[in-house]
């Protein structure tokens, strides 16, 4: 079963297309990583994919075109945080959070009993409860990157669009928050779609893995298929070599030429 | 359980509470002391249709001249203060103001121009200036639109009409200075010639503004979060930016019409909600309906009081605190 | 009857005390050159009888064409708009240009104010100016008018005119009953008005009018009163001087919120008064008094 399959799928701005013709499907309760070098066009792709920017292709979701579900359908079906996600600084993690009910909410907007429990709950589950209160301003870098992942959440959709959910997190911080995902995607059956920057931990918790390079498909499967010496540093233009770990994934380490 | 913020009981308690002691004040205080027992005395009086102590011209005064004014001051600062966190809320910038779109200066502009052209006209002067306010915004979201619907070229389109405008009423005001009183007493902002048909006039354009702006108080917390994290959750930037600037500038107009250029109402009331109360529009929109409402009609007492029997244009009396009230804001961002 | 009218006016001109008795070396004399110090200003020589004055002061203009100096007037600002044979301009009153002045190649100015430094500008380029400022009292009117009347070579006329003034504001104030009847002079519409020691307030005070400005506590000679003052004062009689400016009259005050139970709107006792009449001090401040006159025996 496909949660999402993308159909040469083309993005672009002002005539310029950053994704060219990329076609991939997502099987449900999997997780998918895009990386690629700077500008390959990865945030492009998830946000084409999501529906925010315009794209020629195909987006199916659960079997559904995005392009013909409404805007509050899919804000319900899809879930996603960008690079950069702005957190007003005066509201509270709790306000922040019941943002991510939205698409379920009334006409006049008024949240009811349920919508407040799945709220109390993602933040129970992302060990927030405690800061509910607090506003987003006196959070540290690692709290408020949960707390927009408490908020994406919230919306109970069935895809997770992660872009680059580890920026400005130390290593410790970046391996709770992967590790945090895997497990409520496993409990939930959510698919995730994230993009990352460190290769290393996109082959740790990902199950497939897409390298995106100029806007094409360069190469897509498992992580010990698609992250070769030859192939990263052909696309990468760098220098690396790829180890085995005890588990048996890969481990890319710069190499100094 | 989660506990977002929201209005309380006890919000609206202490609310209705300062209106209550505002009210009170504005309709016992003025250039004329009526005294607050003859005061009693008289609304006894009309209850109970017995006689009151108040004579002929004083019970006018009372009922014809202060109520009347003390209603529109509450009307107006309502509806300046609302449409301010809601241009805010849009605009995601504590500065903005419910002028920022170029309403101002197309009421003004099209005042001055009808009092040059017909200094008879008087009483067409509130109509004018609705129009113009509306022609304004009405311009600035045309040509915003054809630059991109952005926040940030609205807000440049806004400030190209509102330059625009004002040059061409300080130019018309240059060759007919004769009128430049005539202009200015209505630029300042007063609320000294009201009775009750301009609240009436008003009533219902700030009924339906308000009514809109506070049921689209909680999408303004989403526009917070940017347009494409908006998009993501459902909700369309672009058109509840039009439904929500529309009723803004709707009551903008209303009150702008009954009352001329009152400044700050917009920004500093908006802004002492959130201090007090929490950054959530949810709240704040409606709180600084009240609040704005408290604000001008506490205005209005000393813009009455202050140079008896001589008036306050209420416009300086709001400027009088614009500016402890950045001094404020500055100090606050320090620590 | 004439030896009256003489010891009259010389006794009113004996109790002027505002105004100095405009010093000339050429007391009797339509003969030129002339010396003429304008009160509270500095000496200013006219070499011959002036043939092309231009006047930026309504009022002025009023009394040089009263007094036959008429035919010697080439120019008078936008304003000056009695009487209508007096050759407007576009000159404006507020911001003259010393350039569109010396166009008209004048030989005498009249200003009533020295705004942009107009003054200065004339002088240099050797032109009398005489700043003839807002009289503010009925001596000061006659004065200028006895002034101007030196300048242009018309002194007989304007004793004349001074003479037929005195007598007739005499005359009228004379035959109308004196009660203390309270007054209120509007200015605007937003309830600026003139307390008893201005110009207008002198003329109400020749009928013994109270004006409820006096006691309202407001700052200067032109306060402005709210409408709850002048309800609350309840006036006897509502001058409205912003009949031409701002369109008042007795239907708009009556309209006003609170103002129908004033006993002048009731009585109507509410007299619409010409804007430049009631500001001017020129001749027509006898129809001025006229009108008040008129108003009182109404109230009476």
């Amino acid at each position: 079963m496909t949660a999402l399959r993308l159909t040469a799928v083309t993005a672009g701005y002002r005539g310029r297309a950053v994704v060219r013709d990329v076609s991939v499907h997502v099987p449900v309760g999997s997780w998918l990583a895009v990386i690629g070098p700077n500008g390959a066009g990865k945030s492009t792709l998830l946000k084409a994919a999501a529906g925010l920017v315009p794209s020629a292709g195909e987006v199916l979701v659960g079997g559904k075109s995005v392009a013909a579900l409404g805007h509050r359908e899919r804000a319900r079906a899809i879930g996603y945080a960008p690079q950069t996600p702005s957190l007003p600084d005066g509201l509270t993690v709790t306000d922040y959070a019941l943002l991510g009910r939205t698409p379920h909410l009334g006409p006049l907007g008024r949240e009811s009993r349920s919508d407040l429990e799945v709220v109390s709950g993602a933040l129970a589950r992302l060990d927030l409860s405690a800061l509910a209160n607090r506003p987003l301003r006196t959070l540290s870098g690692g709290e408020r990157q949960r707390a927009v992942l408490a908020r994406v959440l919230a919306q109970q959709a069935g895809v997770l669009l992660l872009d680059e959910p580890t920026t400005g997190l130390d290593i410790g911080h970046a391996q709770s928050l992967l590790e945090l995902v895997d497990r409520l995607r496993k409990a939930d059956g959510t698919t995730v779609v994230s993009t990352l920057h460190d290769l290393t931990l996109a082959a740790q918790y990902p199950d497939r893995v897409l390298l995106l390079d100029n806007g094409e498909v360069a190469a897509v499967g498992t992580p010990a298929e698609v992250l070769t010496a030859d192939r990263l540093s052909r696309h990468y233009a760098a220098s690396v070599t790829v180890l085995t770990a005890e588990d048996g994934s890969p481990v890319v380490a710069p190499r100094r030429r | 359980m989660a506990k977002p913020t929201r209005l309380a009981w006890w919000h609206l308690l202490v609310v209705l509470a300062a209106l209550v002691v505002a009210v009170v004040g504005a309709v016992l205080l003025g250039a004329i002391d009526l005294g607050w027992s003859r005061v009693l005395g008289e609304v006894w009086a009309q209850l109970t249709g017995g006689r009151s102590p108040l004579s002929e011209q004083e019970s006018a005064i009372l009922w014809q001249l202060r109520m009347p004014r003390v209603v529109l001051a509450g009307l107006v600062g309502a509806a300046l203060a609302c449409s301010g966190a809601t241009f805010q809320g849009v605009f995601r910038n504590p500065l903005a103001d419910p002028y920022l779109l170029g309403a101002a200066a197309g009421a003004g502009m099209v005042v001055t121009i009808l009092v040059v052209l017909t200094p008879s006209a008087t009483a067409f002067l509130p109509a004018a200036a609705f129009v113009g306010a509306l022609g304004g915004v009405a311009l600035t979201w045309g040509l915003g639109r054809s630059a991109g619907a952005g926040t940030a070229t609205l807000l440049l389109a806004g400030v190209a009409v509102a330059s625009f405008l004002t040059a061409v009423q300080t130019f018309v005001q240059q060759l007919n200075t004769l009128t430049l009183q005539q202009v200015y007493g209505w630029i300042l902002g007063g609320l000294s010639t009201s009775g009750w048909g301009q609240v009436l006039t008003v009533l219902p354009y700030l009924a339906v503004a308000l009514v809109v702006l506070c049921s689209c108080s909680g999408l303004l917390d989403v526009l917070a979060l940017g347009d494409e994290e908006a998009a993501s959750l459902g909700v369309r930037p672009g058109a509840v930016r039009l439904v929500v600037l529309a009723a803004a500038s709707l009551a903008t107009a209303a009150a702008v019409s009954a009352s001329g250029l009152i400044g700050f109402v917009g920004i500093v009331v908006p802004h002492v909600i959130r201090l007090l109360f929490g950054a959530s529009y949810r709240v704040v929109v409606p709180l600084s309906l009240a609040g704005g409402a408290i604000f001008l009609i506490l205005a209005d007492i000393v813009a009455r009081t202050a140079l008896a029997p001589a008036e306050l244009p209420i416009g300086v009396v709001t400027a009088f605190t614009g500016a402890p009230f950045f001094v404020l804001v500055l100090r606050r961002r320090q620590t | 009857m004439p030896a009256l009218v003489v010891a009259a006016a010389l006794a009113l001109t004996g109790c002027a005390t505002h105004s100095e008795p405009p010093a000339s070396t050429n007391p009797a004399g339509s003969t030129f050159p002339v010396t003429v110090t304008p009160a509270g200003g500095k000496a200013v020589t006219i070499a011959a009888k002036p043939t092309h004055v231009v006047s930026l002061s309504p009022a002025s203009t009023e009394d040089l064409f009263a007094i036959g100096a008429g035919p010697q007037v080439t120019a008078v600002d936008k304003l000056s708009d009695y009487p209508a044979s007096a050759p407007r301009t576009d000159i404006d009153a507020f911001k003259p240009s010393v350039e569109t002045i010396a166009a008209r190649k004048p030989d005498l100015v009249i200003v009533y104010d020295d705004t942009n430094n107009v003054v200065a500008g004339l002088e240099q380029l050797k032109v009398p100016v005489l700043v003839l400022k807002a009289a503010a009292s009925l001596d000061d009117a006659y004065g200028q008018i006895s002034l101007l009347g030196q300048a242009t070579g018309h002194t007989a006329e304007a004793d004349k005119l001074v003479g037929d003034m005195k007598s007739q504001i005499a005359d009228v104030v004379a035959k109308t009953p004196k009660k203390s009847l309270s007054y209120f002079h509007e200015l605007s519409a937003d309830g600026y008005t003139v307390t008893s020691k201005t110009f207008d307030g002198q003329v109400y005070g020749l009928f013994g009018l109270r004006d409820i400005a006096d006691s309202a506590g407001g700052a200067g000679d032109y306060p402005q009163l709210s409408a709850e003052k002048v309800i609350a004062a309840d006036p006897d009689l509502i001058f409205l001087a912003d009949t031409t400016c701002c369109q008042q009259s007795a239907a708009t005050v009556a309209a006003r919120p609170g103002w129908s139970t004033l006993r002048a709107v009731r009585n109507g006792n509410v007299v619409a008064l010409d804007d430049s009449v009631a500001s001017r001090w020129g001749p027509r401040v006898v129809d001025l008094v006229k009108a008040v006159a008129a108003a009182v025996q109404k109230a009476s």
